[in-house]
This record gives C-alpha cells, sequence and structure tokens, in this order.
C-alpha cells in the first residue's frame, strides 16, 4: 500500500536538472523549447531544478569531454536516490561525430548508469517529452530501482 | 469530553490536518492560475501531494560540511511557527482557538520565524550558493518586514485593539474602515509577496544567479518540510490579511451560534482568504525579478512612506472618535 503511494508519487512528480557534459547547445536549446508552455511538461509533474539535491531525472547532453568526467560523476553523486538518467542527443548516446576524439569521452553511459536514450542530432522536442514519459512507463513497470 | 474536543480541533478540524490540505491546495491553485495565465494546462490537482510524498521518499543526505543540527532544525522550526501561528487565526467562528489581546503582534512574530530559519539553514548548509541566499534572505528581511507591519497595526489602531477577532468584529460593524485602510491592504500584500519570496522578491532564490539560494543543499524530508512551511505560509499569511483587512470570518448572517453559524464563517474565510491568494497570484506572473537594491528602495521610498500615511490617518480617525 504505502510502496504503491511511493512509486504513484515518483511517476507523478519527475524534477529534471539540466546537465551540459559539452554539448554544441543544439540539444540544451531543444530541451528548453520541450518546456515551452506549448508542450507544458509540468501537466505530468516536471519541474526545472537548478540544485542536483532536489533533482529526480538528470538530462544529459554532449559527448562528456574529458574536462566534464569528473564533475559529471559529482554532480551524480549528489543526486539523492533514487536517481535516473536520461541522455538526451547523439553524442551523448555514442559519441556521434566526436567518436574518437582524443578530448572526449564518448557517451554518457561510459560514466554513470543510463536509464533512457533519445537519439537525434538534435532531437526534436517532442522526442524529448516522448522519451521522458517512456522513461515513467519503465519506472511504473519496475524496470529499474 | 472537553479536552478531547479541544484535540480534534487543535489536529483536524481547524487545525493541523486542516492546514496541510489547505497549504497543499493553495500551492495547487497557485500553480494552476500561474500555468493558465501562461496558457498552459498546469499541473492536476493532486500534483503537490504528489511531490510531498515523493520528497519523503528519497534518500536522506547531510552534506559533509553542514551542521548536522541546525540543518535538521531549521526547517522544523519552519513548521511549527507557522502552524502554531494558525492557531490564533478566527477560521470558524468569530474568535480563533487560542485568542488573546495582543495575539495580531504574536502572530506577526510567528510569521516571521520562517524567514529566520531559511537564513539559519543556508548559513549551516556548508554551501557557498546557501551562504549567499541566506544573506540575501536576511537583508531582505529589513525591508518588507518594516512596512508589514506597519500596515497591519493600521486597522489595529483604529479598532483600538490589538486582537485579531476584535480587529474583524469592528471591521464588519463599521464597514468603512476596508475603504479608509485599503491603502494598507496594498501594502500587505506586497510586503507579504516579499515575505514569501515570490516573483518579484524571489531574489534569495534566484535560480539564474545562486542556483536554489538557502535551500540548495536540502534535499528530501527536511526540503519537503521547509516546502510545506512555505506553503501554509502562503495560506496563514493570506488568512492573516484576510482577517486584518476584509474582516474575516464576518459577516455572519446566522443569527443563532451553532452549526450553520460556524459552516458560514468557516466559507466566508475561506473565500476572502483565496481572494488574497488569487491577487498574490496575478501579481506573481505580471512581473519580472528585481534586483536586491530595487528592492531595498521600493521598500525604504514608497513602501514604508505610504504605510506611515495609512497608519497617521489610522490614528487621527482614532483620535477624532473614530469611524460611524
Amino acid at each position: 500500500m504505502l510502496n504503491r503511494l511511493v512509486k504513484w508519487a515518483r511517476i507523478k512528480s519527475p524534477w529534471i536538472l539540466h546537465m551540459n557534459c559539452g554539448s554544441c547547445n543544439g540539444c540544451d536549446i531543444e530541451i528548453l523549447a520541450a518546456l515551452i508552455p506549448r508542450l507544458d511538461a509540468e501537466r505530468f509533474g516536471v519541474l526545472l531544478k537548478g540544485s542536483p539535491r532536489q533533482a529526480d531525472v538528470m538530462i544529459c547532453t554532449g559527448p562528456v569531454t574529458k574536462q566534464m568526467t569528473e564533475r559529471l560523476r559529482r554532480v551524480y553523486d549528489q543526486m539523492p536516490d533514487p536517481k535516473f538518467v536520461v541522455v538526451v542527443g547523439q553524442c551523448g548516446c555514442s559519441g556521434g561525430i566526436y567518436t574518437g576524439a582524443y578530448g572526449v569521452e564518448g557517451g554518457v553511459d561510459k560514466i554513470i548508469p543510463v536509464d533512457a536514450y533519445i537519439p537525434g542530432c538534435p532531437p526534436r522536442p517532442e522526442a524529448i517529452a516522448d522519451g521522458l514519459i517512456k522513461l515513467l512507463a519503465k519506472i511504473e513497470k519496475g524496470g529499474s530501482p | 469530553m472537553n479536552s478531547l474536543l479541544a484535540v480534534v480541533y487543535l489536529l483536524v478540524f481547524p487545525g493541523f490536518l486542516f492546514l496541510f490540505v489547505a497549504s497543499l491546495f493553495g500551492q495547487y491553485l497557485d500553480r494552476k492560475l500561474y500555468a493558465r495565465i501562461q496558457r498552459r494546462v498546469g499541473p492536476p490537482l493532486l500534483q503537490p501531494f504528489a511531490d510531498f510524498v515523493k520528497l519523503l521518499a528519497k534518500e536522506d543526505v547531510v552534506p559533509d560540511y553542514a551542521d548536522r543540527v541546525m540543518f535538521t532544525a531549521a526547517p522544523i522550526f519552519a513548521l511549527t511557527a507557522v502552524f502554531a501561528a494558525f492557531l490564533y487565526l478566527p477560521v470558524v467562528a468569530s474568535v480563533g482557538l487560542h485568542s488573546f489581546q495582543g495575539d495580531l503582534i504574536v502572530v506577526l512574530y510567528l510569521l516571521m520565524i520562517p524567514t529566520l530559519a531559511m537564513f539559519l539553514g543556508g548559513w549551516y548548509s556548508g554551501n557557498v550558493f546557501g551562504v549567499r541566499g541566506g544573506m540575501r534572505v536576511a537583508s531582505l528581511l529589513f525591508s518588507y518586514e518594516i512596512p508589514f507591519f506597519v500596515a497591519l497595526l493600521s486597522p489595529a489602531v483604529l479598532a483600538g485593539s490589538w486582537r485579531l477577532s476584535t480587529i474583524a468584529g469592528y471591521e464588519s460593524g463599521h464597514p468603512l474602515a476596508i475603504i479608509v485602510s485599503l491603502l494598507g491592504f496594498v501594502i500587505g500584500i506586497i510586503a507579504l509577496q516579499g515575505k514569501l519570496e515570490r516573483l518579484p522578491f524571489d531574489i534569495p532564490e534566484a535560480e539564474t544567479e545562486i542556483v536554489a539560494g538557502p535551500l540548495v543543499e536540502y534535499s528530501g524530508r527536511r526540503y519537503a518540510l521547509f516546502r510545506l512551511a512555505r506553503d501554509a505560509e502562503l495560506f496563514v499569511g493570506a488568512g492573516l490579511l484576510a482577517v486584518v483587512f476584509l474582516g474575516g470570518p464576518y459577516p455572519i448572517l446566522v443569527s443563532q451560534p451553532g452549526v450553520l453559524a460556524w459552516v458560514n464563517g468557516f466559507v466566508m474565510f475561506l473565500l476572502k482568504t483565496f481572494f488574497v491568494i488569487f491577487l498574490l497570484i496575478l501579481m506573481k506572473s505580471a512581473v519580472a525579478r528585481i534586483r536586491t537594491d530595487q528592492m531595498v528602495s521600493l521598500a525604504y521610498k514608497w513602501l514604508i512612506p505610504l504605510a506611515l500615511v495609512q497608519i497617521t490617518l489610522a490614528v487621527v480617525l482614532h483620535s477624532l472618535g473614530g469611524l460611524l
């Protein structure tokens, strides 16, 4: 009973944190476009939070530069459990066109565990919103902690 | 039996459970109307409750650099003070749960404690953004608190009493008093907006500048308590303005004291309180954030002189023998 209530609350209120790990700003603009009044993410309970302590879902963009590796890990550790990671954009998913470049790690999932991938260069705002909904459906089915 | 009834009053109906539900509903109304004004759909009805439960169920984090005792005590103090302040408001009947000569001053001081708790919480969280936000909270305290106090004292001077129920009763007997203290009501609304740190006065937690201000290190249940304290402060502050300026639970149309009169007073109080909350939401959605120095000059150049004009008017009218 209590577990079901907590699970319901978790699905109904995913607060997001936007983390740029060396992106070209293309995906970041599209994430902002996914939060505009036209799509209205707040009807799903989504709030954009500035502090990682208050966020549940971290949205990462970019191929993770070497400079950013340590910071990404640290910000991930600052988030309290249960936490989820969504990667937006081709670079974050696999390294994209930067695969093999000397300055990048290539992919967020090489540093921290990732729950959902939203490919595209950049993905449309609708695709980002859809990816978030799919993550929530996955939590509901109990796919993740 | 009588003491059992008192416990029920305290914990369930006009007490804590009611305030919990009312403050969550106030937050819902705030977010929903804000969204509708921006032509969005807005959150569903149970959204604040879902946020609260989710935060309670999250991992408990205390940063290494934080002072554990103060870090934990600050949200509890904030919540306790607001809930205690609520007991003095005349919600259902003409007299609050607890009432004495001078309870207006007590409520004003209790409503100041959440701000101080937020300052202490930010200060002891061991984070530069938290300390910075705490400093902003403390420095803004001096700009809105003085006009708020002075504005709320003018109806008290008119009524010749420091007791909330007497002020409300006086206003129901003398409707002219509401018009005379209209200026004080406007000042009270602006100052309350600053007290609640909402737009345009959300300088302490300006997320574009200092992340989340004093609450930057707060997570999980402590953050939930702070959020609840803020929502309850919105409801109690609006209720205080409704009682002092708009006559609270009056006019009671039912002549016999009984359940019907209670319901009548309660509905009147809720209507007036949500009217004040509605004004606060309109103000929030119409303006953008101002700077610290702009807020201080707004308070000291406009709000305080106008509040002094208001209280002078009240004193003169009172010494001339009061209103008709």
